[in-house]
């Protein structure tokens, strides 16, 4: 059966095509009876029918409406006819349009490019209310899509125009207001525009003594004009609005679903701007709830509530460790196991899984007891990109699982083969959350990196350190250091052989920042081990040293000085000819006028760097070395070991320590610190 | 042998119950890929038996005052190969854990009789005894007290006749890296110390690999 | 002030005058609509509900499924095989791409075709009348959210929050009042 229905998915039939062209041909009639009554049947042919839409979008079906709109409405038609008639083929014009450009871009388009956007809005001025009604509606349909024009808020005269259109007493005007909010404004200022001209009361008028549609519309441009803007939510929440918020408190029990939605994301909005309030752990364990709850809903708002669960419990353990105990996991389990979703849903379960399992070993023990993980593998292979991406997404939260990494639980054929394709996805998006994922996955403390050498993965890792995209250099390195992180030499040399020195060093040298330090991070795990792996910046003539010396000389940001200085550092542990090498490093010769970068990481305000620093000091003169007393006396000559003493009081215990370390090791050789005024 | 710093100072008490209590420094000499060896001293009424252990450090979160890595055992009787376990650490920092184990079979007596074994811990025992040492600030203190857990075992079966039922209590000194243990089973016998100190594969210096999760 | 008005009415059961308003006002359209189903003229229905408020069958899949559906259901029971099929092809099969369990659905109902004996086949519940007043009372539902009746009755809540309102001013100023509420004339303030 389900062959036969697949064998019926052709193209429309030539007698049907036909139909519609002939009924095409019926709007353009003289006869303004005819004309009215093929307006209602291109009508009734596309409200709900997608493919009939695109059908008559490609035979010209909107401009040929849009034209019979502007000529009705500049009353153009037969002066004789009635007004009745003109009002119906206005009424049925705007309604197709308005179908036209309802959920389906291409039609948005095609009905701003005929030119009919002026004329819908004129229809707004219309004596008659049921083509005020139609107007509203279609321009509604056109401001639900990200292509409407852009309203210029912070323009008097707009906001003039969209006082009038909220203070309307038709809901489909003041519906069309709110739309018209909900989809213009973006900035604070257009916010703080909208606040002063005393729209929020307006919406909350409409929110406690409006219709349906209205509420949900001004629920909806009241998430917006809050959004990122604390001193609106607070004006919401304070005196002179008052009980507003609990009314969207209520309208969060309301019985459409819709509407419950839409109250929820107005809450999340105002929690996630201003964090202090709604912390009382009931309404935070109602949300959750409710949204749960809402993805029972088969439609549209199934779809959307988890995009809000996410927004909701993302990057706040207390809402995580909620929503496990509401059985979040198990109910988005549940969802996806069913399969036959739509995309839009599926995308969102995806993510909703991926922020419950960021920060929990809890939720991400509950999510494998599920045995949910095949059902992710799944979605790295599905045809929508966005799922793609949302499935690489909750494996890279999934992966977290330092527990499961030791145990190797994630390093296998069916995780890590389709993680390797989406390497050559032709979204980037895809590709760098893919390189995420793999990024932990490579951190694998058993012998089973093979799988992923076996399947190519070290080639094609190296292809994308090649890539323009800075994005997707720079987590191909994440991914190779992770991966060299306590690997064996042979996995290194493995590594090397495919990536060259001149590919590392230029890297090391790259215009993005991020890529330089992932490149710094790679060469102090490749060096580290055992001690033949030093070796590998020494390879042609030494090529990799020289670039991370030159690029600590002019380190942009301190993560970058970070991951140099322990390149450094594990280089200086090795045996002489690397120490000295090292300290060449240090002082070039040609820059001997410059401060070293050791003085200036030494005084850094980040820790971190200046325990690297000092780490590298103490590998350098490390007593039981030949050559630690001739190290010693050129660092104090450049006023390094005195830079050190005054570390010894360091507020961090780890460079004060070291710093004692490197004390202890000039006293053994009896090199006393020079006083400020001798060094050079 | 490395020289032990002195280091006497008491740590200062947090005022008041409200302050932000901080972690434990990040002590390099304990972060991931860190390895450590030594001896777990299993002593019983006949003979001192001692096994030689490895540590490596997996793992660290210092937010969530966690830690984990494997152990390895060698020389252990009755086994063909070394035993490796995987373990997770709790990090005493006064916020997400305190001296008070409160599981494990672990009375507060027990605590207390094992971490008084650690010469470091006496500067503390005062105000442990007061609230378990919650008002503590311990993060600039350069020792760092930890329970150790094993897990699993990674490269034997469970049938390997040995048991991981117990749990360590440790003390890391940051400032040399050595580490102090003692494992606490109540059915195996008391107080058998594990002493691990910080190694080097060879080099003559200390190095530092690092991963991150994304 | 109708829709208050005819709300209150409907959901505090006074049916007559109810049935009364609603002849003034739009309840007769969605009625229309409900009956249309009923008799199983559905593209009459369709063509109500479109004139009423094209965003019901524009934004609400499931429901514009299944008026399709039942469509084709009245097709097979008129015994238009060929128009049947043609319309399962030209306008199902589409949805049916659009949503998998849109499929199914669509999958059960052209099994309709396969059998002699439509009534007694295993999906005969399908011809069944019930099926006609399932979607009958989907579309009247989905009607009646587009107006937003409501559970709970507005005016009471209105006129608590008006005998409210004016015990907060009561304190703070003299004000045209409403006392009575039947005539809701506004009482000049005693001076």
């Amino acid at each position: 059966m389900r062959e036969h229905i697949q064998a019926c998915k052709v193209h429309s039939h030539p007698g049907v095509v036909f139909f519609h062209f002939e009924l095409l041909s019926r709007l353009a009639s003289s006869e303004p009876e005819v004309k009215l009554r093929a307006l209602r049947e291109v009508k009734n042919q596309i409200i709900g029918n997608r493919t009939k839409k695109l059908s008559f979008l490609k035979l010209g079906a909107v401009p040929a409406v849009a034209g019979i709109l502007a000529d009705s409405a500049d009353g153009v038609i037969d002066k004789n006819n009635c007004n009745n008639n003109i009002n119906n083929i206005l009424v049925q014009s705007a309604a197709a349009l308005g179908s036209f450009a309802c959920g389906f871009d291409a039609g948005v388009q095609a009905v701003l490019d005929a030119g009919a956007f002026p004329n819908l809005l004129r229809l707004l001025a219309n004596s008659n209310e049921k083509v005020v009604d139609a107007g509203a509606r279609a321009l509604r349909m056109i401001y639900q899509s990200k292509l409407a024009p852009k309203y210029d808020l912070l323009q008097q005269k707009n906001m003039d125009f969209l006082i009038s259109v909220l203070n309307s007493e038709n809901e489909n005007v003041s519906g069309l207001g709110a739309s018209i909010i909900t989809h213009s404004c973006q900035t604070s200022l257009e916010q703080k525009a909208l606040l002063d001209a005393g729209i929020l009361e307006k919406l909350v008028s409409l929110l406690e003594g409006g219709s349906l549609s209205q509420r949900d519309a001004s629920l909806e441009s009241l998430a917006t004009i809050f959004r990122n803007n604390s001193e609106v939510v607070s004006k919401f929440v304070g005196p002179e609005i008052g009980r507003s918020l609990s009314s969207v408190i209520d309208l969060a029990k309301d019985r459409h679903p819709r509407t419950r939605l839409l109250a929820c994301m107005c809450l999340i909005v105002i929690r996630n701007t201003s964090p202090q309030l709604l912390q009382n752990i009931g309404i935070k364990t109602k949300l959750i709830h409710i949204l749960l709850e809402l993805l029972d809903d088969p439609g549209q708002v199934g779809d959307e509530a988890p995009f809000a669960l996410s927004s909701l419990i993302a990057q706040k353990e207390d809402l995580q460790k909620l929503a496990l105990e509401a059985n979040a996991i198990d109910k988005l389990q549940y969802h996806l196991q069913r399969g036959l979703l739509h995309p839009r849903r599926h995308e969102g379960i995806l993510l909703a899984l991926a922020d419950m399992c960021s920060k929990l070993e809890s939720c991400r023990s509950k999510f494998l007891s599920l045995q949910a993980l095949n059902l992710v593998a799944d979605a790295l292979t599905n045809d929508s990109a966005d799922i793609r991406t949302a499935a690489c997404t909750c494996l890279k939260s999934i992966t977290r699982s330092i527990k499961n990494l030791s145990a190797g639980y994630f390093m296998n054929e069916m995780i890590v083969i389709p993680l390797v394709q989406l390497f050559l996805d032709p979204s980037t998006s895809v590709q760098v959350a893919a390189l995420g994922a793999l990024s932990n996955i490579v951190v694998d403390f058993t012998t089973r990196k093979s799988i992923f050498v076996q399947c190519g993965g070290i080639r094609q890792l190296v292809q994308l350190a090649r890539s323009m995209e800075p994005a997707v250099r720079s987590n191909a390195l994440w991914a190779l250091k992770n991966f060299v992180f306590l690997a064996d030499n042979r996995l290194k040399e493995g590594v090397f052989s495919e990536l060259t020195a001149s590919l590392l060093s230029s890297l090391i040298c790259d215009p993005e920042p991020s890529v330089q330090e992932q490149a710094l991070a790679l060469v102090r795990n490749l060096v580290d081990g055992c001690m033949n792996s030093v070796e590998f910046v020494f390879a042609d003539d030494g090529l990799i040293l020289g670039a991370v010396g030159r690029q600590l000389q002019r380190a942009s940001k301190p993560e970058i000085g970070i991951q140099g200085m322990y390149a450094l550092c594990n280089v200086a542990s090795g045996n002489e000819f690397h120490k000295e090498a090292v300290m060449h490093q240090l002082f070039p010769q040609m820059v001997d006028k410059n401060q070293s970068f050791m003085i200036k990481f030494l005084q850094s305000n980040e820790s971190q760097l200046r325990t690297a620093a000092v780490w590298t000091i103490v590998n350098l003169t490390c007593p039981s070395s030949p050559g630690a007393y001739g190290r010693l006396v050129k660092l104090r000559n450049a006023g390094i070991i005195s830079q050190i003493k005054k570390l010894e009081n360091d507020p961090c215990v780890d460079v004060k320590l070291r710093a004692k370390t490197v004390q202890g090791h000039s006293e053994a050789f009896g090199v006393q610190p020079l006083l400020e005024h001798q060094t050079s | 042998m490395p020289v032990r710093v002195a280091e006497n100072s008491v740590p200062s008490q947090v005022s008041g119950t409200n302050s932000e209590h901080t972690s434990p420094p990040a002590c390099t000499l304990l972060s991931v890929g860190q390895a450590f060896s030594g001896t777990q001293n299993v002593s019983s009424l006949q003979k001192e038996e001692a096994w030689r252990v490895n540590v490596r450090i997996q793992g660290c979160d210092l937010e969530h005052g966690y830690l984990c890595g494997t152990m390895e055992a060698l020389n252990v009787p009755m086994a063909d190969t070394p035993v490796v376990t995987f373990w997770e650490g709790e990090i005493v920092d006064t916020k997400n854990y305190t001296f008070n184990t409160g599981k494990w079979e672990a009375t507060p007596d027990d605590d207390k009789r094992h971490w008084m074994k650690f010469q470091c811990f006496e500067p503390l025992l005062s105000q442990v005894e007061v609230d378990g040492g919650k008002s503590l600030n311990l993060s600039n203190y350069p020792y760092i007290f930890m329970r150790w857990k094993e897990q699993y075992f990674v490269n034997v079966g469970t049938d390997c006749g040995l048991t991981i039922a117990g749990f360590y209590y440790v003390c890391f000194s940051c400032s040399d890296g050595s580490i102090n243990g003692y494992y606490y089973d109540p059915n195996s016998s008391p107080f058998q110390k594990l002493e691990l100190k910080s190694t080097n594969e060879g080099r003559s210096g200390f190095s530092f690999s690092s991963y991150e999760l994304q | 002030m109708n829709k208050l008005v005819m709300n209150f009415l409907v959901t505090e059961g006074y049916v007559e005058a109810a049935e009364k308003f609603r002849m003034e006002s739009g309840t007769e359209h969605r009625m229309a609509v409900k009956k249309a189903v009923q008799c199983g003229n559905v593209e009459d229905a369709i063509e109500k509900v479109n004139d009423l408020n094209p965003e019901i069958l524009d934004t609400n899949p499931q429901l514009f499924f299944h008026l399709q559906q039942q469509r084709l259901i009245e097709l097979i029971r008129n015994g238009k095989v060929e128009e049947a099929l043609e319309f399962a092809q030209e306008e199902l099969a589409p949805r049916g791409e659009e949503n998998q369990s849109f499929l199914e659905e669509l999958e059960r109902t052209v099994a309709l075709l396969a059998f002699e004996d439509v009534t007694n086949c295993p999906v005969g519940e399908l011809m069944d009348i019930s099926q006609r007043l399932k979607t009958a009372s989907e579309v009247n539902a989905a009607i009646l959210t587009s107006q937003s009746h409501e559970k709970d009755p507005k005016l009471p809540s209105l006129l608590k929050m008006l005998i409210w309102a004016q015990n907060q001013l009561d304190e703070k100023a003299s004000y045209p009042r409403i006392n009575d509420l039947s005539s809701a004339t506004l009482d000049d303030p005693t001076v």
